[in-house]
């Protein structure tokens, strides 16, 4: 008789700290560590407007004074904000895996997840025109695009309320074909299984997509207990091995690990896209630094 | 089902124990993890098999025990009542040799009858089977449902049906199937089943022969009484057949019910053989009475050898040529080397051993270094009136002036005289086995008046036959009429009763457990 267990439950994922940390983060501007001629050129790449006018909205507080109408403002008095045909470089897509094998580790690797989502989402609604929140699987929520900074409270409920679901990696492909491709996509997943992921990144690549994979990490990944009698559960089929570990298994086991990660990585190289190996933190963890990568992918 | 020891179920209280006891203990740890399929290609990897799915090995290893316990306890699956003896009664009489409508005898057709049925017994069931009529036979278990040496129709029915049924049906479980043909009886039992094979018919047989056997002269004197039942008289033929001369072939009507004897003389065969007398009646449906067979012993060619002194006068000569004229031989002198049939020797002393040369010997010393003793002048006081040899015998007018009982060797005694002290002292006796005999006299025949008597033909006859013993008997192979079996013309009316349905015993399932828990056992072998 299969046992049935509770799934991990995910901590807080926006709490107060965090919500403080990426607001003075988005506030205070990345502070990008590369060269003095690749800082201008992500600035000016950053700052840059251009694009098809399509219309005017209201301006909210946190929306960036540049891309106010002061024409407009002059004719009604009030402030709006220019609203531009979202390109491939005004915009960004977060596809988000919903999937159980996420709720593995300590914290969950899907805490890590969600906040590298609200840190990369914040940074496209401060920064860009647009942003576009896609996870398979989430039913009516499985697209969602946000515009403008004062979105950002709005993507946090967003993100908060996703739900988990088991669906294949090729899920995304249909999404994809429905909506189109806007801008540049950033895949986190665990990546548990590469091969899964190899048809999608094709088929993603061959529509012109640019794709950043995002894989953040856990101590799991690197390395098995080295003695114990541990039962291990699969979280997306409740499968499990009891498994009395020594030293010779922990050595099996380190083998196979890196050859997962080898695998992954290959996967990307194949497509020519990047894969981004980041250490998920803790979950009471809301130094700023920690996020630095990710400001980094997100502003290049 | 019940149990023969439902006590030792309480062993089935420990399993929870044992089942507390043998499972494993719980990981200590828990983790969740996406890599599942690297947990399981590293013990791959090392060769390792997963963990066995221990409980499922335990519940088959509790389940075996279970069934032991079970086995144990002694499971038995209650059987339904009924008999579970069955007792046969046979009629195998004489009677039952007589053909039925089918042409078969009533005897094989109720033997097939029985092997059939009993065939069709559950195992369980004990089968004894009882021969009623002739020999008395028992037979039980497999010989029984075989009807091995069952032997043919032959005898009376001795036995009461009724009351032996009545006896055994229903005793002990036991029930009884009386088989029988009707014939012979005042009526069929009422009590277990019953089956009847009548076979009515007219019958004629032979009752008895008597004969009248002159050996070692070839006539034989046959008196045969034959009987028939049939409506009305039954014509038929008498014949004598087998090792005699001249067949003799009698044709008569035999009346209903009455005895009519046939008388005839037959010459025999010397070298003798079975002779075969018959009677052949139309319509006769029981052939075994029909018959009366004997062996004849070969007939002598008796060459009378005479051994005497001058002095012992002409008696012993004349009582020579007496004996081969009774038993038509020839009287020869005894010389060394000479073959004779019979000797006879009238005084002197003779090495002869007695008992193992057939002689008739008359005041004859066998030992001549034996003494003599005292020669009595005795008077002859008795004589054995049984004796094959003086039976019918007039010895009253035996006088004997000089005798020497001394001289006689052991024998078997049948002339006494009386000595001296009143004692009774043996004057004759007869020494040998059933083959070969000697007669020996304690007097000479010039010493008595004996060959003057009427009798003493008779009893050198008697001695010559004696000295042949078994040889010169006749023997009768077939069997003695039955009394009662001969009338078949109304057999008793009678229903076949069925049997009634067997009881089913009680069934051990301890058996069955055991070998379900190997099972068991065997099947967590190949459970990983």
């Amino acid at each position: 008789m299969k046992r049935v267990r509770a799934l991990p439950v995910v901590p807080e994922r926006f709490p107060a700290g965090f919500r403080t940390m990426l607001r003075d983060l988005l506030a205070r501007g990345p502070k990008l560590r590369t060269g003095r001629t690749e800082q201008r050129r992500a600035q000016s790449r950053a700052l840059a407007q251009s694009g098809t006018f399509v219309g005017h909205r209201p301006y909210v507080c946190g929306d960036d004074l540049r891309r106010i109408d002061w024409a407009a403002c002059a004719r009604t008095g009030e402030l709006f904000v220019k609203l531009l045909e979202e390109e491939d470089r005004r915009t960004l897509t977060i596809l988000l895996d919903l999937s159980a094998s996420l709720l593995a580790g300590t914290p969950p690797r899907r805490l890590a997840a969600l906040r590298l989502a609200a840190v990369l989402g914040g940074l496209a609604l401060r920064r860009l025109d647009g942003l576009t929140i896609v996870a398979p699987g989430a039913g009516r929520a499985e697209a969602a695009t946000f515009a403008g900074a004062g979105d950002l409270d709005e993507l946090l409920r967003h993100l908060d309320a996703l739900p988990v679901a088991d669906v294949a990696p090729d899920a995304a492909i249909a999404t994809f074909a429905r909506r189109g491709v806007a801008g540049r996509i950033h895949w986190i997943s665990d990546f548990a299984e590469p091969r899964a992921f190899e048809v999608p990144l094709a088929a993603l690549r061959r529509r012109g997509a640019d794709v950043v994979g995002w894989l953040p990490t856990m101590p799991e990944d690197h390395g098995a207990p080295r003695r114990g009698y541990v039962e291990v559960i699969d979280p997306e089929n409740g499968a499990s091995l009891a498994v009395p570990v020594d030293d010779e298994l922990a050595a099996a086991m380190q083998r196979e690990l890196e050859l997962l990660a080898r695998r992954q990585a290959r996967l990307f190289a194949q497509t020519g896209c990047p894969l981004v190996r980041w250490a998920s933190p803790e979950a009471t963890d809301f130094r700023a630094a920690v996020w630095q990568d990710a400001i980094g992918w997100g502003l290049r | 089902m019940t149990w023969a020891e439902p006590s030792r179920l309480l062993w089935l209280l420990a399993l929870p124990i044992v089942y507390w006891l043998l499972l494993p203990p719980p990981p200590r740890e828990l983790r969740w993890t996406p890599h599942l399929a690297q947990w399981q290609a590293a013990l791959g990897s090392l060769r390792r098999r997963p963990p066995r799915r221990v409980g499922l090995r335990v519940v088959l290893l509790l389940l075996a025990a279970a069934a032991t316990v079970v086995a144990f306890a002694g499971p038995v699956l209650v059987g339904r009542p009924g008999p579970s003896r069955l007792v046969v009664l046979f009629d195998a009489s004489a009677s039952t040799g007589a053909r039925t409508a089918s042409g078969a005898p009533a005897f094989e057709v109720a033997s097939s009858l029985v092997r059939d049925r009993l065939a069709a017994l559950p195992p369980h069931v004990e089968v004894t089977l009882l021969r009623c009529g002739g020999p008395i036979l028992r037979r039980h278990g497999a010989s029984a449902k075989t009807m091995q040496d069952f032997g043919a129709p032959a005898g009376t029915l001795g036995a009461d049906l009724v009351a032996l049924a009545a006896s055994i049906d229903g005793r002990d479980d036991t029930v009884v199937w009386t088989v029988t043909d009707g014939q012979g009886q005042v009526r069929l039992p009422d009590a277990g089943a019953l089956s009847c094979i009548p076979a009515p018919g007219p019958n004629a047989a032979i009752v008895a022969v008597r004969v009248v056997d002159r050996w070692p002269l070839p006539t034989l004197s046959l008196a045969v009484d034959l009987v028939a039942f049939a409506d009305g008289p039954l014509a038929g033929i008498v014949r004598a057949t087998g090792a005699v001369a001249a067949p003799v072939e009698r044709a008569v009507s035999l009346p209903n019910g009455a005895v009519t004897t046939l008388e005839f003389d037959v010459e025999r065969r010397a070298e003798g053989g079975g002779i075969d007398v018959r009677v052949a009646a139309s319509g006769d449906v029981l052939p075994g009475d029909d018959a009366w067979i004997a062996d004849l012993p070969p007939l002598p060619a008796p060459r009378i050898g005479v051994l005497s002194d001058e002095e012992n006068g002409p008696f012993v000569q004349a009582a020579a040529q007496a004996l081969a004229e009774e038993v038509a031989g020839s009287v020869v002198r005894a010389r060394a080397g000479e073959s004779v049939g019979m000797l006879v020797v009238d005084g002197g002393a003779a090495p002869i051993e007695p008992g193992r040369v057939r002689a008739v010997c008359f005041g004859t010393r066998h030992d001549a270094a034996a003494p003599l003793g005292d020669a009595l002048e005795p008077r002859v006081v008795d004589w054995d009136r049984d004796h094959p040899l003086s039976v019918g015998l007039d010895l009253s007018e035996l006088r004997v002036a000089s005798a020497l009982p001394a001289a006689l060797p052991r024998g078997e005694p049948f002339l006494w005289a009386e000595g001296s002290g009143g004692e009774r002292l043996p004057l004759a006796v007869v020494v040998g086995d059933e083959r070969t005999a000697s007669v020996h006299f304690a007097f000479r025949l010039a010493d008595s008046n004996l060959p003057l008597l009427p009798a003493f033909p008779q009893l050198l006859r008697r001695a010559f036959v004696r000295a042949y013993g078994t040889g010169a008997a006749l023997a009768v192979r077939s069997p003695a009429a039955a009394a009662g079996e001969q009338d078949l013309r109304s057999p008793l009316p009678a229903a076949d009763r069925a049997l009634p349905p067997f009881g089913t015993p009680e069934r051990s399932l301890a058996q069955a457990f055991v070998l379900a828990g190997l099972v068991l056992l065997a099947l967590r072998a190949f459970v990983r």
